[in-house]
């Protein structure tokens, strides 16, 4: 395979070329309540070739025959002349790689019977329907994935990569006297068969909780002490601030990068946020990226201050900065733009979850996430569950926990952040510029919010 | 294609359906007003599903030159797993498919260059001091070829171009982006690039005074993008899916009058020059027009073959199936509005408000929400923050609010409409005009 890059590569003539090559072997499971929806392997394959010349923009081409590589790398080469570009693109200067990394396929998936994957799912979607009768329908998914990719540039970066991906999800639905109710439940890990047993018992939890919803009383709106458990908290400083920055957004605005100017402050001291492309086995984590830069750590806000972005080659050489290999594309069906990896909220100095509520007369305990949006500065998320915290314990159960706000306020009052640092490993993924699900992942401890408006009933 | 593997499929399983799809797209990207960026894709695959054993099982492939063999075992393995299903393929239609124009000679043939052209025509429109403009154009070119081992063909091509525009004016930490589309199988004419400019104009003008927004039970105006998180419960409770496993909130109302008796939904594969039209669904069943809501009353649920043979009842036609995976039900064009709808051919001339804030003392034009779509869609609750809204104030529009979240349930409230607005349009694969509802719960932040 990388003798056809090589060849293709020299058959370029483009000033810039490069070519991703994939192929992805995946099966997966789905259950809708008791019956089996759907259990396929399929098998994928395609590449991508981008090309660009000096006064020229991108020229891009992506297809699924790859005998039709030859053709075209011209094709992009083409398109890229197309494209007069009076102020140039410029590519950040990185050093040539060249390596193989296969991870450790942990069970290798493509061995595994359809039926046995199967046997595995049933297992989990039984354990949420077996919770009571009042659980009236599940959907439960399995997939997992071997890709093998190769990647080469003009510049003499020559890669190859096998990682196995394995996530299992669960939605239980719980129904009484026209009151409907979800538990969600999620894994997904950049591991394989032998990581996905033993589960059973988080599906269960998540479709009791679906039923304690139905008697819960809707949260009352308005502005509370809030804390935010350690999935949401990850969700949170993905959504409200990981996009914001990511140097695509701030590197042709001149009014976005005064909103994101370095060296602004964002929070307390207690605030550090970073993303971690390298971090050991989180589905984020590719020892590189898709324009063959190294992933790496890169701290964003330091004690409250913003310090860093998120780069791609082209950002980072517009701003005069460092690529910092968070150029992904989903497929190669996708050019990379700049996305986050796995993005976190550093341990802090608050002490444990139960120091963080003791002195809260009155507030909300926001836990797990049924989804987040953010537009620009405005964001809104949805926990899954929130309890009160009356008297410096935690109180009832409560529903329709909705969190809605500015970025910056919101950032400014995190007053307190516990220890208990973990990464949420779950499915799903992030989305953007209609490339989704890319794999990230997101890790925070308990943060604590001084003051944040909930909705609810409003 | 199709008929080498379904030939292949015969004697080896007890009956296959299969769709082959090829589809080539162009794009062109300007960001902050410069272009960056063409593109194309080519990209050609075949999904067949297969019956063995009463059981279906499915699989695809995007290999060139597929081994048909191999695909037939594979899905064939796939439906040993599967649970009994009595699916029957339709037979080839009595009469002749509908027909349907989805395919322009002009879009097909439009050069990169033409593309570049309407792109840069657009952007300098657009453009005005403090403001980025970004505008991204793609036009598909689409073949799709499918059938069935009791006999049933269809074959169609298909054009789609795209052209979307955004404004965005970031003033100190205050962010506002302006938005639009225009969608259909022709390349748009002058026409319908002068209602993509003067949308978002009409928009973006009154967005730059921002006002308190205000308190309590009020009149609100959903432009059609606003509409999308009154209408997305409907569109899920009208999914002959949710309705079988018992989670939609319609499922024993059909012929019971739930809405105003001004509303209607009808599903419509068959609008002329939309990108979701098609003459067969992805099945091999023939399209026709499905009226869903009717003058309020709950008429009918969209089902694939699947759901509707474990509904017991008769495909409407409404299945749509990638390479990968098995066909889901999908609807193509959603067409909302007064009954009776009259769509027209293009863009009524675009009016924030839709004609229906004139008796408004105080309240919202919503155009955009935050988060739609989070949470427990389906039993109609919602409570988003405002990403675009203005406040009407005694017949005027006196500026955007920022910092307010509505709420409100869809069943309550499409129980009695204020009014429709003149404004109706194509938002995508959706036609409705603006929508006047009354008591929204508006809270300020």
């Amino acid at each position: 395979m990388k003798d056809r890059l090589a060849a293709a590569l020299r058959g370029s003539r483009a000033d810039y070329s490069e070519i991703r090559l994939e192929r992805t072997w995946s099966s997966a499971v789905s259950f809708r309540g008791r019956r089996l929806e759907s259990a396929t392997v399929s098998e994928d394959q395609g590449g991508f070739v981008r090309a660009l010349n000096k006064g020229c923009g991108w020229g891009i081409a992506s297809f699924t025959s790859l005998d039709a590589l030859p053709a075209m790398v011209a094709r992009a080469n083409e398109l890229s002349r197309a494209v007069r570009l009076d102020e140039p693109i410029l590519l950040a200067d990185t050093v040539p790689q060249t390596a193989d990394a296969a991870l450790d396929l942990d069970g290798d998936v493509r061995g595994i019977s359809l039926a046995e994957k199967k046997r595995l799912l049933e297992a989990y979607n039984g354990a949420m329907l077996a919770v009571s009768d009042a659980v009236v329908d599940t959907q439960a998914s399995y997939r997992d994935e071997v890709s093998e990719v190769w990647y080469a540039n003009s510049e003499g970066t020559v890669l190859s990569l096998r990682c196995p991906e394995v996530v299992v999800s669960g939605t239980a639905t719980a129904r009484r006297n026209g009151a409907i109710e979800k538990g969600l439940e999620s894994v997904g890990l950049r591991k394989g068969w032998r990581s996905v047993h033993g589960l059973a018992e988080r599906f269960r939890t998540a479709a009791e909780r679906a039923v304690s919803l139905l008697d819960a009383p809707r949260v009352k709106g308005g502005a509370y002490p809030v804390i935010l458990d350690n999935e949401l908290a990850g969700v949170f400083i993905h959504e409200a601030f990981g996009h914001l920055s990511e140097a695509d957004f701030v590197y042709e605005n001149p009014q976005a990068r005064a909103m994101m100017t370095l060296g602004r402050r964002f929070g307390k001291p207690v605030l550090n946020v970073g993303d971690n492309g390298a971090a050991p086995g989180l589905r984020g984590t590719l020892p590189f990226d898709d324009e063959g830069t190294p992933t790496q750590d890169t701290p964003l806000i330091k004690e409250g201050i913003l310090v860093g972005r998120l780069h791609s080659r082209e950002t980072a050489a517009k701003l005069g900065e460092r690529p910092t290999g968070n150029a992904r594309a989903i497929s190669f069906r996708h050019p990379p733009i700049v996305r986050m990896t796995n993005t976190y909220i550093a341990p802090g100095a608050g002490g444990t979850f139960a120091d963080l509520i003791a002195d809260i007369e009155l507030g909300v305990y926001a836990c797990g996430a049924f989804g987040g949006q953010t537009m620009l500065e405005n964001f809104s998320f949805t926990a899954a569950w929130g309890h009160m915290i009356r008297d410096g314990r935690v109180a009832e159960l409560v529903k329709d926990v909705v969190l809605a706000g500015n970025l910056f306020q919101t950032l400014d009052r995190i007053d307190r952040i516990a220890g208990d640092f973990r990464w949420n490993q779950m499915g799903g993924g992030c989305g953007k510029g209609g490339q989704f699900p890319l794999p990230v992942t997101e890790g925070a401890p308990h943060v604590r919010i001084e003051q944040a408006l909930v909705g609810g009933d409003v | 294609m199709i008929d080498r593997l379904l030939d292949a499929a015969r004697g080896r399983v007890d009956g296959a359906d299969a769709l082959w799809r090829r589809e080539e797209r162009t794009s062109v990207a300007f960001e902050s007003g410069r272009l960056k960026a063409a593109g194309v894709t080519e990209e050609a695959g075949v999904n067949l599903r297969v019956l063995a054993g009463g059981r279906t099982g499915v699989a695809g492939t995007t290999a060139a030159a597929p081994d048909v063999a191999a695909l037939v075992e594979r899905a064939r393995a796939s439906a040993e797993l599967g649970e009994r299903l009595d699916l029957v393929f339709p037979p080839p239609s009595s009469s002749p498919l509908p027909l349907v124009s989805t395919y322009s000679d002009a879009a097909a043939d439009a050069s990169l260059d033409a593309l570049i052209q309407m792109g840069r025509g657009l952007v300098e429109r657009l453009e005005r001091e403090g403001c980025q403009v970004n505008v991204a154009l793609e036009r598909e070119v689409s073949e799709t070829a499918v059938g069935n081992t009791a006999g049933a063909r269809g074959r169609y091509r298909s054009t789609a171009v795209a052209v979307s525009a955004d404004v965005i004016r970031i003033a100190a930490d205050d962010v506002l982006m302006v938005y639009d589309q225009h969608l259909g199988a022709a390349l748009p004419e002058a026409a319908d690039l002068d209602a993509l400019v003067r949308s978002i104009e009409e928009r973006l003008e009154p967005a730059l005074t921002v006002v308190a927004p205000p308190d309590g039970l009020l009149p609100v105006v959903f432009t059609p993008t606003g509409l999308a998180a009154v209408l997305l419960p409907l569109e899920q409770a009208l999914s002959g899916k949710t309705v079988i496993q018992g989670s939609s909130p319609l499922g024993d109302s059909v012929g019971v009058a739930v809405f105003d008796v001004r509303l209607s939904i009808t599903d419509d594969p068959l609008a002329p020059q939309r990108p979701r039209s098609r003459p067969i669904d992805d099945e091999a069943v023939p399209s026709r027009t499905t009226s869903l809501v009717e003058r309020g009353v709950v008429r009918q649920f969209v089902y694939d073959l699947e759901t509707a043979a474990r509904a017991g009842t008769r495909s409407t036609g409404h299945a749509r199936r990638g390479i990968f995976g098995k066909p889901q039900i999908a609807y193509t064009n959603l067409v909302v509005g007064d009954h009776p709808v009259t769509v027209g051919a293009r863009h009524a001339a675009p009016l924030l408000g839709g004609g229906l804030i004139a008796g408004m003392t105080d309240g919202l034009i919503v155009d955009d929400l935050i988060g739609v779509g989070q949470g427990n869609v389906i039993g109609g609750t919602f409570s988003h923050p405002v990403a675009l809204a203005y406040r009407v104030q005694r017949g005027e529009i006196t500026g955007r609010v920022k910092d307010a979240a509505v709420a409100g349930n869809t069943y309550d409230l499409l129980k009695r409409i204020g009014g429709f607005g003149s404004d109706g349009r194509w938002l995508g694969s959706r036609w409705s005009p603006s929508v006047l509802l009354e008591g929204i719960s508006v809270a300020r932040r």
